[in-house]
């Protein structure tokens, strides 16, 4: 599938070499679109993150409550 | 010569984006935004190239911004008129030196996100999304996105109130933050919209001639910064208050919002000491107003006056009898500068994360018409809250004090991701949390989430205080 491209800026030539003199290769708006590599995730790591994903789930709940008995 | 990436770090080693064009040559593809913030960079450079002290102080003033802008933005709505609530409940005691260590919880964890995007030039929800994957990623977005418009939600209700003390009308408190907040954007330029941030941000400081106008008693402002006393009753309210102010110096945008803006301001490998000094002072900036802010109201709670009802606004009144009119407008006015610049910063932090994980085009320099997503992100975001607020009838600092306590106790997954991101070796290279770092940042997240498991507590079974000592 081709994807749709927005039509390129013009871009001067002299704006062209300060870009690439001041710039990092990775601090291009361009570069950016090329995705960092995906890393796996140990056992004790996915076991803090669903801790605190549940804690958070139950804190959450836990405001509620206190939002719904204000309001009541 | 581009200059090069440092060997040690896989993720920014890439070569430059490049694109064949009908000749067959490759030619290397650049933006207007990579223009604008080549010509930052060429002032960073020529300063850096000079000596003594005069260029010294201009590379700082190039280079300060996403620190002091993120920790006075957080010294939002919310967080002053929790200060406020803190004066007026507690006057002055424990929560003065508590409220400058939260800052120092503030700077530590906030350097982190100077040295992620330095080292990365990628902002804090793209690291998230690309390095541990879209589940995590989205709920860390969820958990992004109900915060900040919970948030701006009370940053348009402190402006409302702020301005409300003028006799302005909602409508129009809310129009003129409309203003203010397209003036900065409508220069598509970061440095602009970054300068006329922190000459708003800075008027935050507008609390400590409040203060100095209560003659606050500096002995026992000495005295509770040294010996942490009085100590407030141990209770539901005191939890309350203990973890509002902590919600009003470390939250989850803070952390997108800063990573963000120093890629967007395109600060590198060299300039990390500048961004530690730029967060620095921005904490010190923000701890004198939130002090400040206990001290102006302190004589509320020394006049016995309940403040459980106190709006923004009548925060300023009720002070209008102790400093005039005058200080009780300054007061009102800090309280609007308060949430307009939060709710410039925090919208953007939005549309930065928005344009991040979905890899559409997000920065500060892009014309309105190659940042049309960007833009109508921010906008639709601060549109919609300021909408609910036109409302009337919201209790405003019951709002308040929630926001901040769902700020706290979304903020320890935050922190783990963060954690993760800044010990990862591929991503960072040498610049790695050292372990007194590490340490630190541990010692936070206990904190914060043993802080928000004794506030369930205190709700679910608040006869356990009362068991305890407390009321």
């Amino acid at each position: 599938m081709v994807k749709k491209e927005h039509a390129p800026v013009l871009i001067s030539s002299s704006d062209q070499s300060l870009v690439l003199s001041s710039l990092e290769h990775d601090q291009l708006a361009r570069a950016k679109r090329h995705f960092i590599p995906r890393r796996h995730l140990k056992g004790p790591e996915l076991l803090v993150l669903w801790s605190l994903r549940i804690y958070l789930l139950f804190m959450m709940a836990v405001v509620g409550y206190q939002v719904w008995v204000a309001v009541r | 010569m581009p200059p090069q990436n440092d060997p040690a770090m896989s993720v920014g080693s890439q070569s430059p984006p490049t694109t064949r064009i009908a000749n067959g040559d490759e030619v290397v593809i650049i933006t207007h935004e990579d223009v604008d913030r080549a010509h930052d960079r060429v002032r960073v450079s020529a300063a850096r190239a000079q000596r003594g002290f005069l260029s010294h102080a201009r590379l700082l003033w190039l280079l300060v911004g996403p620190g002091v802008l993120v920790m006075l933005g957080e010294n939002d709505g919310p967080s002053m008129l929790s200060y406020a609530a803190t004066g007026a409940k507690f006057g002055v005691g424990f929560f003065i030196p508590f409220v400058a260590l939260t800052f120092c919880m503030a700077i530590v964890v906030q350097e982190m996100t100077v040295r992620l995007g330095a080292a990365t030039h990628r902002g804090h929800a793209e690291l998230i999304f690309d390095r541990f994957g879209p589940f995590w990623g989205w709920f860390s977005m969820i958990d992004l996105a109900i915060g900040n418009f919970l948030t701006l939600i009370t940053e348009f209700i402190a402006i409302r109130a702020g301005m409300g003390f003028f006799g302005v009308r909602p409508w129009v408190a809310i129009l003129i933050a409309f203003v203010i907040l397209y003036a900065a954007l409508m220069s598509h330029r970061y440095w602009t919209w970054e300068r006329i941030t922190l000459a708003a941000a800075v008027f935050n400081l507008v609390f400590i001639p409040v203060a100095l106008m209560t003659h606050p008693n500096w002995h026992s402002v000495g005295h509770a910064l040294i010996t942490w006393q009085p100590l407030p009753g141990f209770n539901k309210d005191t939890l309350l208050i203990v973890l509002a102010d902590i919600g009003a110096t470390v939250t989850p945008w803070m952390l997108f919002f800063q990573q963000s803006a120093t890629v967007d301001k395109g600060m590198t490998r060299k300039d990390i000491h500048f961004g530690r000094f730029d967060t620095a002072l921005g904490a010190a900036l923000a701890t004198a107003a939130a002090v400040a802010t206990i001290l102006a109201t302190a004589p509320l709670f020394a006049h016995q006056m309940t403040a459980d009802n106190f709006q923004a606004a009548e925060f300023a009144q009720a002070l209008q009898p102790l400093i005039g009119r005058f200080g009780a407008s300054l007061f009102a006015l800090g309280m609007v500068e308060a949430g307009i610049v939060a709710a410039i910063t925090i919208s953007t932090s939005s549309a930065y994360a928005f344009g991040e994980v979905t890899h559409k085009p997000h920065s500060l320099n892009l014309p309105m018409g190659e940042g049309k997503s960007f833009y109508a992100v921010l906008s639709l975001c601060a549109m919609a809250a300021a909408a609910i607020v036109l409302i009337p009838g919201l209790p405003l600092v019951y709002v308040v004090l929630v926001v901040n306590v769902v700020a706290v106790l979304a903020m320890p997954p935050a922190l783990v991701f963060l954690f993760m991101l800044v010990n990862d070796k591929e991503v960072m290279g040498d610049l790695v949390n050292p372990l007194w770092a590490n340490i630190v940042s541990t010692g936070v997240v206990f904190l914060l989430t043993g802080a928000g498991v004794l506030f369930g507590v205190s709700i679910v079974a608040p006869n356990i205080f009362a068991a305890l000592g407390g009321k």
